[in-house]
């Protein structure tokens, strides 16, 4: 009788090398418009679904993995903004949910931030990712100014609290995009227009963090963007801008669709931008020299000098198609107004035997306080600004003028022509020289093999990681 | 030059980041061991432990022995040899096996089965062992014992920790010796070197775990019961401290290792908010004004980072729930100013700086954290020669004139 066991790193369970796995999420009304989108644009790679309590969103809805949940809760009439609500379903669909958020390496949940069952789905999702071994990126939207005050609150709630678990959150703001003549044709259009820049932006961080291709990176360039903040909080942190095209078309005439999508058409963004990704994808054919060919124009009109890291992939499905997508962030508390509310403690599930049931509810609803795993790379945040007692006042969007020394720095903040541009008449002048295909130096440690933990290389200094400020 | 049959002399070598270390003793006729002496020069080409540039480290090797060789008058014909590296792995295993002889009585002869059994246990490829290191007995009762002979069972079960790493990386530093013409005779796991330095018996019995900061990698051991449960390499270290600095402070290495060492602390303290320190200037570097907190922010960064990673590896390891002991750091780079502070912010168990065990013979050595893994290398020989008898007579001749035909070569 001889027996071998083992449970070193290359036993049966341990991880692959290359783990790369994706699973998009489409939370809530919002979400399901964005998976719905990710469907419509073509057979998605990624592995889709869709969570709703609303019966009519989960029936309307084209992806075939899509669940309606808490139906004898709510009677798949949605939570209507209700969040406890929304967490006494997560609740009650707990092994439903666990199928959810096991079985990938990469969960990926798209949501409104202002909706109640997307922000208790994504809460619960999170937890479970994480337990499971997966990363968690959330990629959100801000609601439109004109929704209200309420609403506004919310989603900073639920910015500040998905911030504090996911290893990355990707915030858009609408408002942006009201300066779009396109876009803001009716209200149908400008909310089509936003759930296609959030699956664009879900399906280039797919990319970005499975796919293997002629220029790879990783998780750890998108988390080094959205995950981590040092010292305060910011809201909308991503603008999405996305293009497709053939491969024999002018390299000008794509970068120049790039710069008129709805998001970068407002110069204003310009002040807050300090880090780009561009993703781009396309049939086999394509080449190093196309990708430099597009990254080198698009940097060249760029009218801001700022780090580019570029993904390229091969896609045999896309024929003779280029895609490119990229995403701007901005890292640093930079200008954009602070959260007036701070990130509150995840709440537990109220215990419903403690409470007077609500008519239509089960009154034994068995509650168990799950357990809280930390996110591996958890950002160390200072604590956001303390809540004010008094309402926040309601700010439509304005877009901030753009600043004298900034002016100076930028020598001109217009973007290249598109419909809803506004251009100041200058030509605006590219700083950047070289392309930033590499990532930094490794100093004394160039030579050697890179030590990477949980996706990060530790041979980059630990404080540029985590964005810490130093004194010169 | 004098070396005789009378004394059995021992060397342990170390080929670190930071700096090649060669130790002499002598085991003399009682068991004990004294330290004759230490040859050490500054290492050039290795990084994380592994060697770069082969010239360049093998002649950095010649220069220590050669030190060494020098301070202690013997001729080194045989080391004993640290290995470590992130390409180093472990897994804990065992082997069972069906007592039948007459009263299920277990004999001598059944744990050289054993042992031979767990040697034989397939290795990922392109990996070769470093140790297998027994930790207990368990027979069919689910009893266990250190020692079964004797003892009847059906059943015996031996639980193996196993050491092992990437064959090129361990033969290139294997070879960066050999080609000296000195013979590497064994080779030993830093971290579990470091451990019999700096370890009692009673503290492996109460559970410990040491972490010996390297220059270019962290090793650590955790021991239970007095038996090894769980070893780990990070390929992180002082350097990158250092190589943080440097980028973080725009300064050249040197003047950042110099920083590191005189002013650094992984401590923040707000006290020192607006304090500046004073880089003075060089024929070839003008004098600058560092803001200390900036200092001391990015080596708090990269040493807790450290920290943070070790402890998440040791917490996923079976062992820690029942871990109740202490974490002994120790290493070159646990030096630096507050790191006990840190660490003990850290760990969830007491943090406490090593100490190496008394030895006898040359004391100038006996403060000295970053000798730690050299000095506990040289406990290790002296076992190994205990319990194997050392090379002798002619064989050691051989060695010598092989040895005596390469310089002439290399020179």
């Amino acid at each position: 009788m001889i027996e071998f066991t083992h449970d070193g790193p290359f036993a049966e369970k341990a991880d692959p090398l290359f783990p790369g796995r994706v699973r998009i999420i489409g939370l809530g009304q919002t979400g399901t418009a964005v998976c719905d989108q990710l469907v419509l644009r073509g057979r998605p790679s990624q592995d889709l679904w869709v969570l709703d309590s609303d019966q009519q969103t989960v029936e309307g809805s084209i992806v075939p993995n899509r669940h309606l949940l808490g139906q004898s809760l709510v009677h798949g009439l949605g939570c209507s903004g209700d969040i406890e609500l929304a967490r006494e379903i997560v609740a009650m669909e707990e092994e439903q949910l666990a199928s959810a958020g096991s079985g990938c390496d990469f969960l990926i949940l798209a949501l409104g931030l202002a909706g109640s069952t997307g922000v208790a789905l994504a809460e619960h999702l999170i937890q479970m990712g994480h337990k499971a071994g997966a990363k968690v990126i959330v990629v959100g939207v801000q609601p439109f100014g004109f929704e209200g005050l309420s609403r506004r609150e919310k989603s900073i709630r639920a910015i500040a609290d998905l911030r504090r678990d996911a290893d990355s959150v990707l915030v858009l703001s609408p408002d942006r995009i009201t300066e779009d003549s396109h876009a803001m044709k009716d209200v149908r259009t400008g909310f089509h227009v936003m759930h296609q820049l959030l699956a664009q932006a879900a399906q280039a961080l797919s990319q970005i963090v499975c796919k293997r291709g002629l220029i790879q990176l990783s998780f750890a360039d998108v988390r080094s963007l959205y995950g981590r903040y040092s010292g305060s909080e910011v809201l909308e942190n991503c603008w999405v801008a996305h293009v497709e095209g053939d491969i024999h078309d002018s390299v000008e005439d794509m970068v120049q669709q790039l710069f008129a999508c709805p998001l970068l058409s407002d110069e204003s963004i310009w002040k807050h931008v300090d880090h780009a990704i561009v993703a781009v994808n396309g049939t086999c054919d394509l080449g190093l020299s196309d990708v430099q060919q597009l990254v080198g124009v698009f940097k060249d009109r760029l009218p801001v000098n700022i780090p580019i890291a570029t993904s390229a992939s091969l896609d045999e499905e896309t024929h003779e198609k280029v895609r490119m997508t990229v995403l701007l962030a901005m890292t640093g508390p930079g200008v954009v107004e602070k959260p007036a509310v701070e990130p509150q403690p995840v709440k537990k599930p109220r215990p419903v035997s403690d409470t007077v049931p609500l008519p239509g509810r089960p009154a034994k609803l068995k509650l168990e306080p799950t357990a809280t795993e930390p996110a591996p790379a958890k950002p160390k945040m200072a604590p956001a600004p303390k809540a004010k007692p008094a309402p926040v006042p309601v700010e439509k969007y304005v877009p901030a003028p753009v600043e004298e020394e900034v002016l100076l720095e930028v020598e001109s903040v217009a973007t290249p022509t598109g419909p809803g541009r506004k251009s100041s008449g200058k030509r605006f002048v590219a700083k950047q020289e070289e392309m930033q295909f590499e990532a930094p130096t490794r100093g004394r440690f160039e030579k050697t093999h890179e030590t990477m933990y949980n996706g990060e290389n530790l041979d980059q200094p630990t404080f540029r990681r985590r964005r810490l400020a130093i004194k010169l | 030059m004098f070396w005789g049959k009378s004394r059995n002399i021992v060397v342990a070598l170390e080929v670190g980041s930071t700096k090649v270390v060669a130790a002499v003793g002598e085991i003399r006729p009682d068991g004990t061991l004294a330290l004759l002496g230490i040859g050490e020069g500054p290492s050039g080409q290795v990084r994380k432990c592994e060697i770069v540039d082969f010239e360049v480290a093998q002649g950095c090797v010649r220069d220590a022995l050669a030190e060494a060789e020098l301070k202690t008058d013997v001729v080194i014909a045989e080391v004993y040899l640290a290995i470590s590296g992130a390409h180093v792995r472990s897994s804990n295993s065992r082997v069972s096996l069906a007592i039948n002889n007459d009263g299920d009585e277990i004999t001598p002869e059944h744990l050289q089965e054993l042992h031979d059994m767990a040697t034989a246990q397939p290795l990922p490829a392109d990996h070769a062992i470093i140790h297998h290191l027994l930790q207990h007995y368990v027979l069919d009762d689910g009893s266990s014992t250190d020692n079964p002979v004797g003892l009847a069972s059906k059943q015996l079960t031996a639980h193996f920790h196993q050491v092992y790493g990437l064959a090129t990386r361990l033969q290139t530093t294997i070879r960066c010796v050999k080609e000296l013409s000195i013979d590497v005779k064994n080779y030993a796991l830093s971290s579990y070197a470091t451990a019999q330095a700096v370890l009692t018996r009673n503290q492996k019995q109460l559970g410990a775990v040491v972490i010996n900061l390297g220059g270019g990698v962290s090793d650590y051991i955790a021991y239970q019961k007095g038996a090894v449960v769980y070893t780990g390499v990070l390929g992180v270290g002082g350097d990158h401290l250092t190589n943080d600095v440097v980028s973080g402070l725009k300064i050249p290495y040197a003047k950042a290792e110099q920083l590191k060492k005189t002013e650094g602390s992984v401590i923040l303290d707000p006290a020192e908010e607006e304090e500046r320190v004073t880089l003075p200037g060089a024929y070839n570097f003008e004098e600058r004004q560092i803001h200390r907190v900036s200092l001391n922010t990015i080596m708090q960064a990269r040493q807790a980072e450290i920290f943070e990673i070790i402890l998440e590896d040791l917490q996923n390891a079976p062992f820690w729930p029942d871990f109740a002991g202490t974490v002994y750091i120790t290493g070159g780079a646990s030096q630096v100013k507050g790191l006990i502070e840190l660490a003990a912010q850290i760990f969830p168990c007491p943090v406490e700086l090593a100490h190496q065990s008394p030895f006898d013979g040359d004391q100038n050595y006996s403060r000295r954290p970053d000798l730690s893994t050299l000095l506990g290398l040289l406990q290790y020989a002296r076992q190994a020669e205990l319990e194997v008898p050392a090379t002798k007579g002619f064989a050691r001749v051989s060695q010598s004139l092989r040895r005596a035909l390469a310089s002439m070569k290399l020179f």
